[in-house]
């Protein structure tokens, strides 16, 4: 299985194994079938869609014969990022660290596209502040590129920098609108709750989108978008749209499992969680499909699944990936909730957005803390962001508190946002709400 | 560095666009994100972040003076490269967000005395039955077998006037989905061809990229073997095409073709933004200019890579505010790199020939080297030559005869219709470029590069009437060869 391969090259790497070559890597990690190939289109096909791994090889061929080639070392760093996303495999991360910073040293100055592809795997990393320092160094060459202004809006916005966060995909879009930017936009105008607009904006991200990769995407997102304002069923077709645009494109099979849950089709929900675990473990799929059966009564399989997290969690760290968020989310709710006030803590020290708030808040109310968890379950709120977990944290937050006419105000909040929101917390918002309404 | 190896072998061209996009190309499939990866897609989402643009992606432009109608001018623009012709349902609309322009600057300001503008809507009928945009033989554009058009209004725009409706609503020939769906592409071609008020007529289709090159000679520069050229790389591959053939009148300054007889020409796309003010959001906003060519090459071979965001978003009226690109120009780098390679001792700087050529228009009244009163809008002799400065267009002196048996190396080898005198679909822009960047003046080859990239003509031959350009190839690629 594909996490075993993961695993394994964990402990390679753990093995102080990291330093082969940038080149030795064969664009196609062992494990499944690339998700990437789309039948009956070659692999030379401009303007078509490319497997990862096929325009991976490529950079890496030609930068055989040009290894001066400063543009394309900062091409192979970006594109391993991006295989790491797509195919979840962190050991890439070094390598395009490498590429990157040879890219730098061949060519110092006026470098944007290494500059910005530094501050991409810094995201990706989850070294936020560093990525906000990169992209800056970025605009910085060129005020006209906009690529490193998406970048500095993804580093803001994890770094709770609403206001600056903003000012970036206002400059992004203004540079240059189109769905990198567009997709940006939606996510600014979900965060701040204005879940119609952000729909509008990713319905122009889909009209500009010219690859079926990002068809997918901005489908994706319109499914999320209409998932988590309660239409499952809506959010299942978009997902479709997204696997007929790129079947390739797991995270709406795993998305399509989460609606397929939340319409009561539980079976169905298990083996598209299944068989997008096993294309590409996400850790997120991983908890999903944990949470799933655990709130089935599966509680053996779930364990299992949630093992297999804390595997691919160390995997992570161990290639440069800070993710106590991940890590302090999944602690609250499955393991050592103090364990996860000290994760999150740490993490807030280190940025302030809406999620890791919330996160923390919860976390403190795992570990009885509920005094110093409400505020933070307020900053959480600061956006005005229509997230009905959030909503759901806050009101057993404030029921804890003896709060409970706010308690009932968010639960019930929660409910009608979105009264599929987890298959686990959302009988739970129920019962408790049943409770403080005094219906038994 | 101002010339891109073509990675990754993926094409991308802008004009010919060979280097710059190149990298934009690789990047629409793999640069994406700075995606986490890890964590609650909530938490963090990954957004495409270097996706390629191609619906908006000015390749080429063409200006001359129409062969079989000498009293008018032709104007091709071309957007959208490497249209892979087979592989299904594949389909290149123009984007409905965005201004297609082809802009006239007739006074030399740089600014555009006149805009044509397209616009388009989309017809969708598809409806959740089908993805595919077709279910049976389309034989003319307005058969119900074809389940998606795409519609414009062509607007002309004067400086100081309110804009004209020249075609409202017209239908836009189809991209061609096959010989099985459309057996005859001409005459949905020829249905979509609209007359203008006022003389001229127009096209919005598909076609066969008329621009030939060999790609490799540019990764050829720095493996330093010319023996290699000789291969179309783009040949079998589709473009999207805007084209207008109007009266020199409408075109000249104060409508006098005799009297001043000079336009510069460049294409831009605008896309609209949107805007984010807190509060009062609206999905839209004003339109930004994303793409912009003129002479063909420049965008590759002359500015500098990190003023090529910058040239995009500027109008030419700014370009010689660009001290960095005016500089490129009186000191370009690809004779320094072919002075490297091939031992070619690369010509005296500054170069203001280069900047005559690329930026002022050829005139004595420019002030440069090459004194020939050719195709400078100082030559009109209308303007307020107070107003003119260097901008970067394609210029054309509606004047010169058409020549009866072009030659493809234009100007350079004594046929003064040609490139970089406007530009016909027969002129062969890289070794011309590659000539003139080399020092090389009308009957002086640079004997060395006289083979240039071996690609001396488009795959499909363009035509003797309008639109001129080849009908869309048909066949995959891969399998044209």
């Amino acid at each position: 299985m594909r996490r075993l391969a993961l695993i394994a090259t964990a402990a390679a790497l753990c093995a102080g194994l990291t330093g082969f070559a940038v080149l030795e890597h064969s664009a196609d990690p062992p494990g499944p079938p690339a998700p990437l190939s789309a039948p009956g289109r070659g692999d030379s096909v401009p303007g078509g869609p490319q497997s990862m791994g096929a325009v991976i090889t490529k950079l890496q061929a030609g930068l055989r014969q040009q290894p001066a080639d400063a543009a394309g070392w900062a091409q192979l760093g970006s594109a391993y990022v991006e295989q790491a996303r797509l195919t979840v495999d962190p050991t890439l991360y070094p390598k395009s660290e490498s590429a990157l910073r040879r890219s730098l040293a061949l060519q110092p100055q006026d470098n944007t596209a290494a500059l910005t592809g530094m501050a991409g795997l810094a995201n990706a990393r989850h070294q936020f502040g560093q990525a906000r320092e990169w992209a800056g160094k970025a605009v910085a060459v060129d005020p006209y590129a906009w690529a490193p202004y998406g970048a500095l809006n993804d580093a803001l916005t994890q770094l709770g920098d609403d206001p600056a966060a903003q000012d970036a995909v206002q400059h992004m879009l203004d540079l240059h609108p189109s769905t990198e930017s567009f997709t940006r936009a939606s996510y600014a105008l979900e965060l701040h709750g204005r879940t119609t607009e952000a729909a509008q904006a990713l319905q122009r991200a889909l009209d500009d989108a010219s690859s079926p990769a990002d068809v997918a995407f901005c489908q994706h997102y319109l499914g999320e978008l209409a998932f988590n304002t309660g239409h499952p069923q809506q959010a299942l077709d978009h997902y479709h749209r997204a696997l007929a645009a790129d079947p390739t494109y797991t995270a709406s099979l795993a998305g399509s499992a989460r609606a397929e849950a939340a319409l009561g089709q539980t079976d169905r929900a298990v083996t598209d969680y299944r068989a997008a675990v096993a294309r590409v473990p996400q850790p997120q799929y991983v908890l999903e499909l944990g949470e799933l059966l655990q709130s089935l009564g599966r509680d053996g399989e779930a364990r299992t699944e949630y093992g297999v997290l804390r595997a691919e969690q160390e995997l992570f760290a161990a290639n440069g990936v800070v993710d106590d968020l991940n890590l302090g989310q999944y602690q609250a709710d499955h393991g050592d909730p103090q364990l996860a006030v000290t994760l999150l803590t740490a993490e807030w020290h280190r940025r302030h957005s809406v999620l890791v708030a919330d996160a923390l808040g919860w976390a403190l109310h795992r570990a009885g803390r509920d005094a110093a968890a409400l505020p933070l379950a307020r900053q959480a709120d600061r956006l005005g962001w229509r997230d009905a977990l959030l909503r759901y944290h806050r009101g057993v937050i404030e029921q804890s508190l003896g709060d409970d006419a706010s308690a009932r105000t968010d639960l019930a909040g929660a409910l009608a946002a979105n009264p599929h929101f987890s298959p686990l917390h959302a009988p739970d918002a129920r019962t408790r709400l049943a409770r403080l309404q005094g219906h038994r | 560095m101002t010339l891109r190896r073509k990675p990754a072998g993926i094409g991308r061209r802008k004009s010919a666009a060979l280097l710059l996009t190149l990298s934009t190309a690789v990047a629409g499939a793999a640069l994406a994100g700075p995606g986490a990866g890890v964590g609650q897609a909530s938490s963090h989402r990954e957004a495409p972040l270097i996706a390629s643009d191609p619906q908006v992606d000015n390749t080429d432009l063409y200006a001359f003076s129409s062969p079989d109608k000498s009293d008018t001018v032709t104007l091709v623009a071309n957007w959208y490269p490497f249209q892979e012709p087979n592989g299904g349902p594949n389909f290149y609309p123009f984007a409905t967000d965005a201004h297609y322009d082809i802009n006239i600057d007739s006074q030399g300001t740089g600014k555009p005395d006149l805009t044509y503008r397209w616009t388009f809507r989309n017809e969708d009928r598809r409806g959740d039955k089908t993805f595919l945009y077709n279910n049976g033989v389309v034989n003319n554009l307005t058969d119900p077998t074809l389940l998606f058009r795409q519609h414009y209004t062509l607007q002309e725009i004067r400086a100081g006037h309110r804009p004209v409706t020249l075609v409202r609503d017209a239908i836009a020939a189809p991209s061609n989905v096959g010989k099985a769906s459309m057996p005859n592409y001409g005459r949905l071609r020829n249905q979509a061809t609209r007359r203008l008020p006022g003389g001229g007529q127009t096209v919005a289709s598909q076609a066969a990229d008329p621009f030939f090159l060999d790609l490799r000679i540019f990764d050829l520069l720095y493996g330093g073997n010319l023996s290699e050229t000789g291969h179309n790389t783009l040949n079998g591959y589709n473009v999207n095409t805007l084209a207008i053939q109007v009266p020199k009148s409408a075109l000249a300054y104060r409508g006098n073709a005799t009297r001043n007889p000079v336009v510069g020409v460049w294409s831009t796309t605008e896309r609209r933004t949107l805007q984010l003010s807190p509060g009062k959001a609206t999905p839209t906003g004003p339109y930004v200019q994303v793409s912009r060519l003129g002479n063909p090459l420049v965008n590759e071979a002359v500015v500098p890579a990190g003023l090529k965001n910058a040239f995009n978003a500027l109008p030419p009226s700014q370009d010689h505010n660009q001290p960095r690109l005016v500089g490129r120009v009186l000191d370009p780098e690809v004779p320094k790199l072919i002075q490297k390679i091939y031992g070619i001792p690369a010509p005296a700087t500054p170069r203001t020939d280069l900047q005559e050529i690329f930026l002022t228009g050829i005139a004595k009244a420019a002030g440069g080297p090459l004194a020939v009163d050719l195709n400078s809008q100082l030559l009109n002799k209308d303007i307020d030559k107070r107003r003119f400065v260097p901008a970067e267009e394609l210029r054309l002196n509606m004047s010169t005869p058409v020549t009866a048996d072009p030659n493809r190396l234009g100007v350079l080898a004594g046929d003064f219709q040609g490139f970089p005198n406007g530009r016909r679909m027969g002129d062969d822009v890289v070794d011309i470029a590659l000539q003139v960047l080399e020092g090389a003046t009308p009957g002086h080859l640079v004997q060395a590069l006289a083979a240039g990239d071996g690609v001396n003509g488009p795959g499909r031959p363009f035509t003797g009437t309008f639109p001129y350009i080849a009908l869309p190839f048909t066949d995959a690629v891969n399998q044209a060869g």
